[in-house]
């Protein structure tokens, strides 16, 4: 097999190594997705919410260099929503002391 | 006579300093007295150094949000830049470990803690490391694999993943499950898991209920800050490491605690055996470069230590500071009796601690400087 196809084994064995490393690293990767959103929400309420700096600062205050595929700010609520990389994320504003959290249920986005 | 001795002894003198000045020092009330503001070259070249103009949209360079300078407890200079007013209470980001080491400072002295107590006996899932004390935390010093770094290496930042994504439910258990890689207290590696799990520790030492007010009834209400903001997880637990909030004006009120050796006004609020801990380096911190900041008790030092010279070259070794990501930091000068909090948003690396403060020691350290 070496001998014949050894390009073909070349890559086979590439693709092993790679399956490997994200057998090791599978909790890292399945979290990966949600950094940009997470970040965008979390950060973009406490900008705007805690700090109370204006919205236009607060969107790029917030940003990473990955766009977000959608963003709502729920400003009666203080409810942040963002998505990209697949996953969206909530931020909400709890209260004086209290700040900012990310929640475990999402809202979704208006359409 | 050893360095730690001599460093003992220089905080002592510091002390004994303070003490005979007591009579004439000026404290802040509902808010802060306003001495006489420096003017002349040496302000304009700190000026100069620390508001250049700034882009928004294209974040590079130095980028100072606000500086508040107090000395002998009175507010001597203040300026604001972008978004960041007199009344923003500004995301402190790491000044937030300092802050909750302070907090727990409170409770030291309410003989709630020892620093040799397991941290298992107050926080129970850190049975996984029975070694652990508590102090072990104070100095980074847990030897867990945590990997500290934000944006750069975002796949296995274990803090990134604390604070957006794993862990963010539950950051100290999300802490807890990392493998233990040093014994506990013979490695320092700087890590946002350590201080988060002190919070949760601080959780078990007072009481869940009481938990919900410590901050304030213990360190904000004694020293008057109204502005405080202090996120926590999903579970309730303090984001010890990263998410407290307060205006210029409150943080200096903690800088000018440490200064004054943990007294306010006529209580020593902390213990000096507290304030000396946290000016203390840790034992085994081995520096990996030019510049490192000593870590003491969860505050940084600018010592010589292990071989290195002094961190910041240009500023007095008795100086320290709570220090934070983008540039948060606050600096306690005791020999100049100033204190000095800067909030930024430094998206790079530009910004120097040494030539910031060596600027605001030729603007602002007065006759005292020699």
């Amino acid at each position: 097999m070496i001998k014949r196809h050894p390009i073909v084994f070349l890559l086979l064995l590439a693709l092993l190594i790679l399956l490997g490393l994200a057998w090791q690293n599978r909790a890292h990767l399945a979290a990966f997705p949600d950094i940009t959103s997470a970040y965008a929400a979390k950060e973009y309420c406490s900008c705007r919410y805690v700090m109370d700096n204006p919205a236009d600062y607060c969107v790029s205050y917030a940003k990473l260099p990955i766009p977000l595929s959608g963003f709502f700010d729920d400003a009666e609520n203080k409810r942040v929503t963002a998505a990209g990389f697949g996953r969206t994320n909530t931020a909400a504003w709890i209260g004086p002391r209290e700040g900012c959290r990310l929640l475990e249920q999402t809202d979704a986005l208006p359409d | 006579m050893s360095f730690k001795t001599l460093h003992r002894l220089s905080l002592l003198a510091g002390l004994c300093l303070t003490a005979t000045l007591t009579q004439a020092q000026s404290w802040p009330a509902a808010d802060w007295e306003t001495g006489s503001t420096p003017s002349g070259v040496a302000v304009e070249a700190f000026e100069a150094y620390s508001f250049p103009a700034r882009d928004d949209a294209n974040p590079t360079g130095v980028r100072t949000d606000a500086v508040l300078v107090i000395r002998d407890g009175k507010v001597i200079y203040e300026r604001y830049a972008g978004p960041t007013k007199a009344e923003t209470p500004h995301l402190t980001w790491s000044v937030s470990k300092s802050l909750m080491a302070t907090v727990m400072g409170v409770a030291y002295g309410e003989g709630r803690f020892k620093l040799s107590d397991p941290v298992a006996s107050y926080y129970p899932p850190f049975a996984a490391h029975p070694q652990t004390k508590i102090g072990h935390l104070f100095n980074w010093a847990s030897g867990l694999d945590w990997q500290e770094g934000y944006e750069l290496a975002p796949l296995r930042s274990s803090i990134v993943a604390m604070l957006y994504t794993r862990g963010r439910n539950d950051m100290a258990a999300f802490t807890a499950a990392h493998h233990q890689e040093a014994p506990p207290g013979t490695r320092f590696r700087y890590s946002s898991g350590d201080s988060t799990v002190l919070a949760a520790t601080l959780k078990g030492m007072v009481g869940a209920e009481a938990y919900q007010d410590y901050p304030w009834t213990a360190l904000f209400e004694p020293l008057g800050i109204t502005s405080a903001v202090w996120e926590s997880d999903t579970r309730g637990t303090y984001v010890g490491s990263s998410y407290a909030y307060m205006t210029a004006r409150d943080l200096a009120r903690v800088g000018l605690l440490m200064q004054r050796g943990g007294r306010w006004q006529d209580r020593q609020l902390l213990p000096e055996a507290w304030v000396d801990f946290n000016l203390t380096p840790f034992a085994d911190f081995k520096p990996s470069g030019p510049n490192e900041q000593v870590p003491g008790g969860h505050w940084w030092l600018n010592l010589a230590y292990e071989g290195a010279p002094k961190p910041w070259p240009d500023v007095p070794p008795t100086a320290f500071a709570a220090l934070g990501h983008w540039g948060q930091s606050l600096y306690v000068l005791p020999e100049q009796d100033l204190v000095i909090v800067r909030y930024a948003d430094d998206r790079d690396g530009s910004y120097q601690h040494n030539e910031f403060l060596k600027r605001a020691l030729a603007a602002f350290a007065g006759e005292v400087q020699p």
